[in-house]
């Protein structure tokens, strides 16, 4: 079948880097077409170049019976190409119908001026929100009063109202849920049996399996090679995209006659003041990791927040080591020993302005200073070692400890706050979603890590989207659902469907 | 993707530490050039420090405001209230000089910027609205405390002391500048307040999740750029010998200029204390030299919003913030 986009023996090359190296790639009618590679393989600037975003220095890109040395974004978009970021790039204050038409508003006229047809907008809108299984919205929703889910639909609405052709999808799956991803799962089925072609990058290989039909895949800016999906296992996938034998899953196997130690966490009766989690109690031994499973919205980041002081609370008592915490605020929590390594790390976990150093030294440097933290001295040489340990302990892959953090791929970045955390004596870390957006390699690789710290008696807790990630890390499992915890799980007797189930359970019965 | 490290000094890596001094040689160099007898003496470069020093304190208190982030439209009403409140202090209640100092320094500029950081924090207001209200506001004030006549008859050892020269060469303001920019560069180099500042204006949700006390930082960042506006206010009465309640109108641009075009980004977390000193020279030697040369002074201000947009472009282009 005669491909909607064929871009062959395309080449990009930045100061220094070779970004992309002869790679072929081509999208065909109704299929969905899987990019598959590390952090930094190039799956990005192959679609900015797609996108007409990038120049390409060699190759050629035919679309639409055309060939071109490089597209314009004005060609891309003419051609039928739509991308979805995965930071999405819907416009917050504006509603679901103006996001949808944003740039290509309906006109009628009145009299001699032309006006906006918000008639036909509404309608056709309800239209596009109906195929999305957005029926129940309005189309004067506000995009802000939306789930991320939620807002995904409303950028493949916006695809699909100008006749996109294809289809991409950064990452679309890294904030969703189980239950969301199979309802996008759907949508993109749909699109599929209607001849659009899409294209579907993921770091999750179980997904790959699910929804891909032909998968491309790239390693260090080079192509590999395109091949049926039904053609590979998950391990082949790693194998092609890392050269290397990679485990695909982490799975923890305790030793034989293993003991958990003493009770070293509890959290008791916990309720914030927003209502966002009633009653939490949960009790955390030594030796333990324990997940947090749940939908988005459920209130397991929000726990966690609480415990760590970020988010106001009413009630609860929280107890390390036997001692009853007061907190606070997180400096209060992070001096009694309690961290939090958070979800979005660009957002919430790191200094963009600060060299690895100070990143990595500054909650040692808090939890020695005084006067909540207005107080006390820095000390180069003692940062210095601080980082260098850390740097060497975890592996940290950076040019140097005065590279900005920023620079680096996400899976150092987390190394970089796992280090920060290492290095301050924590005796307690909370992960919420720690290998979002994180490549295979170095996701193993945290795994090990929290299983380290777990050995070493500190306690760690995960909050996680990916059942297959708690169950191969965890030893309990909670689940939460609507602010409250609805079940608690040996991992010996937890199932992917005992999860899902009592994430969506009644929270009536609380466990 | 695989970096090929070449570890060559470009013109980039020389902006990057050195773009401000440059600006100022070349400043001088070129009214040097023109008025070689003139503008190139001791005596007038000494005179130009002189001038600047207030623009240098001013601008070292806005430092901070800019480097969260925010700004302090305020700091030159904070200067001529608290140079004001500190005048009237000597001359109606007789206290000594350095008593009276210490009162306007450290509890009139310091409680004016926590107020300014305390309504920044609490409503959640950009700095910029809640400090165009406390300028209006400060301003308004000095006029009412002065019942808007300039307190004059200061004491002479005041005048002297501070608006005089140390040695016959040294001007005090200067001296006062220079020594609070040293605090202020050991502050934000090696202490933990310092450090948290710049975290703080890096990402700010990034440092309430790192165990930062938003607020208290915020507040200590307003109090700074008021103790130091307070301060500039004891060198403008002592050079004046008076106090006029609408001293310093319009000089919260000159601190502003002084730290942009020392290279601290305007969306915080990045700059440097020493370059400040050297951004207010640079507007210094811009409006010296420019009446030496014989221009009007309606150029001067062209020039220096010339100077103004050239130095933050080249930096965009040039400099550290082309990397965000």
């Amino acid at each position: 079948m005669e491909p909607i986009v064929q871009m062959t023996g395309i080449t990009k090359r930045f100061p220094g880097v070779i970004a992309l190296n002869h790679i072929d790639f081509d999208v065909r009618p109704g299929e969905v077409h899987v990019l598959l590679g590390e952090n930094g393989a190039g799956k990005s600037t192959l679609m900015k170049v797609l996108s007409g975003a990038y120049t390409p220095d060699e190759g050629t890109i035919r679309l639409g019976g055309k060939e071109y040395k490089h597209l314009t974004p004005h060609i891309s978009a003419e051609g039928g190409i739509s991308i979805i970021y995965q930071e999405l790039s819907v416009v917050n204050w504006l509603d679901i119908r103006e996001n949808i038409f944003m740039g290509r508003l309906p006109m009628k006229k009145m009299g001699p001026v032309p006006v906006v047809d918000y008639a036909q907008m509404n309608r056709r809108t309800e239209e596009l929100l109906e195929k999305v299984n957005l029926g129940h919205r309005k189309p004067t929703t506000p995009v802000s009063e939306l789930s991320i889910s939620e807002k995904q639909m409303v950028e493949i609405a916006k695809a699909v109202a100008f006749n996109a052709r294809v289809i991409v999808m950064d990452e679309p799956t890294s904030s969703l849920t189980e239950e969301e991803i199979q309802r996008l799962f759907t949508i993109i089925r749909q699109l599929r049996s209607e001849g659009k072609g899409i294209v579907f990058i993921s770091h999750k290989l179980s997904e790959i399996a699910q929804i891909g039909d032909r998968i491309t895949i790239m390693k260090d800016g080079g192509y590999v090679g395109t091949y049926q999906v039904a053609d590979l296992t998950t391990d082949d996938m790693i194998r092609l995209m890392v050269g290397r034998e990679i485990k695909g899953t982490y799975q923890h196997t305790p030793e034989e006659n293993f003991q958990f130690g003493d009770v070293i966490f509890e959290c008791r009766h916990l309720t914030r003041k927003d209502g966002r989690c009633k009653d939490v109690s949960f009790q955390l031994r030594q030796g333990e990791i324990l997940g947090f499973s749940g939908l988005v919205g459920a209130g397991r980041s929000e726990t966690m927040c609480a415990i760590y002081g970020a988010a106001p609370k009413v009630s609860g008592e929280i107890i390390l080591h036997g001692k009853t915490l007061s907190i606070k605020n997180p400096y209060t929590a992070l001096r009694q020993g309690i961290g939090l390594v958070t979800e979005n790390r660009r957002e919430t976990g790191f200094f963009q302005n600060f060299s690895n150093k100070r990143n990595i030294a500054i909650a040692q440097q808090l939890k020695n200073s005084s006067l909540d933290g207005l107080g006390g001295f820095t000390n180069e040489k003692q940062e210095q070692a601080i980082a260098e340990k850390q740097r060497e302990e975890i592996q940290i892959k950076c040019s140097s400890l005065e590279q900005l953090t920023v620079e680096l791929s996400g899976g150092n970045q987390q190394k970089v706050i796992l280090g920060k955390w290492m290095a301050s004596n924590v005796q307690l870390l909370i992960f919420d979603e720690p290998t979002k957006g994180i490549d295979v390699g170095t996701k193993s690789e945290i795994y090990k890590l929290m299983r380290g710290l777990a050995d070493q008696g500190i306690g760690v807790i995960v909050v996680s989207s990916e059942m297959t990630e708690l169950l191969g890390l965890c030893d309990r499992i909670a689940v939460m659902a609507d602010g409250r915890i609805t079940a608690m799980y040996d991992v010996a007797d937890a199932t992917e469907e005992k999860l899902a189930k009592a994430a969506t359970a009644e929270t009536t019965a609380s466990a | 993707m695989k970096t090929l490290q070449k570890k060559k000094f470009t013109f980039n890596d020389y902006w990057d530490r050195y773009s401000t001094i440059t600006i100022l040689v070349i400043m001088i160099a070129v009214f040097g050039a023109l008025r070689p007898t003139s503008f190139l003496t001791g005596s007038n470069l000494i005179k130009i420090m002189e001038q600047s020093s207030i623009t240098i304190l001013l601008g070292l208190g806005e430092f901070f405001a800019i480097l969260l982030g925010g700004i302090d439209l305020s700091v030159s009403s904070t200067m001529a209230l608290s140079g004001a409140l500190t005048a009237q202090l000597m001359v109606n209640a007789g206290l000594p000089p350095l008593v009276a100092i210490l009162i306007g320094v450290i509890i009139f500029g310091a409680a004016i910027g926590m107020v300014n950081g305390f309504l920044v924090t609490a409503t959640g207001l950009p700095p910029f609205i809640i400090t165009l209200g406390t300028q209006a506001l400060l301003r308004s004030l000095g006029y009412i405390v002065t019942d808007a006549r300039a307190v004059s008859g200061l004491p002479a050892s005041f005048s002297k002391t501070m608006g005089g020269k140390l040695f016959d060469i040294i001007p005090v303001p200067i001296l006062v500048a220079l020594v609070t920019a040293a605090i202020l560069t050991f502050f934000t180099a090696k202490l933990q307040a310092g450090r948290n500042l710049y975290a703080l204006g890096g990402n700010s949700q990034s440092a309430w999740y790192a165990g930062i006390t938003v607020k208290k930082h915020t507040i200590l960042a307003f109090a700074i750029s008021g103790v130091c506006a307070a301060l500039a206010g004891m060198v403008n009465i002592a050079r004046l010998a008076a106090a006029e309640p609408n001293a310093g109108t319009g000089y919260e641009t000159y601190a502003i200029e002084a730290v942009i075009i020392g290279g601290a980004s305007f969306f915080g977390g990045v700059g440097k204390i020493p370059k400040v000193i050297i951004g207010g020279l640079i507007i210094g030697v811009i409006n010296n030299g420019l009446n030496m040369v014989g221009v009007s002074s309606y150029y001067q201000q062209l020039a220096m919003g010339c100077l103004l947009i050239l130095a933050v472009t080249l930096d965009r282009f040039f400099g550290a913030s082309r990397k965000n």
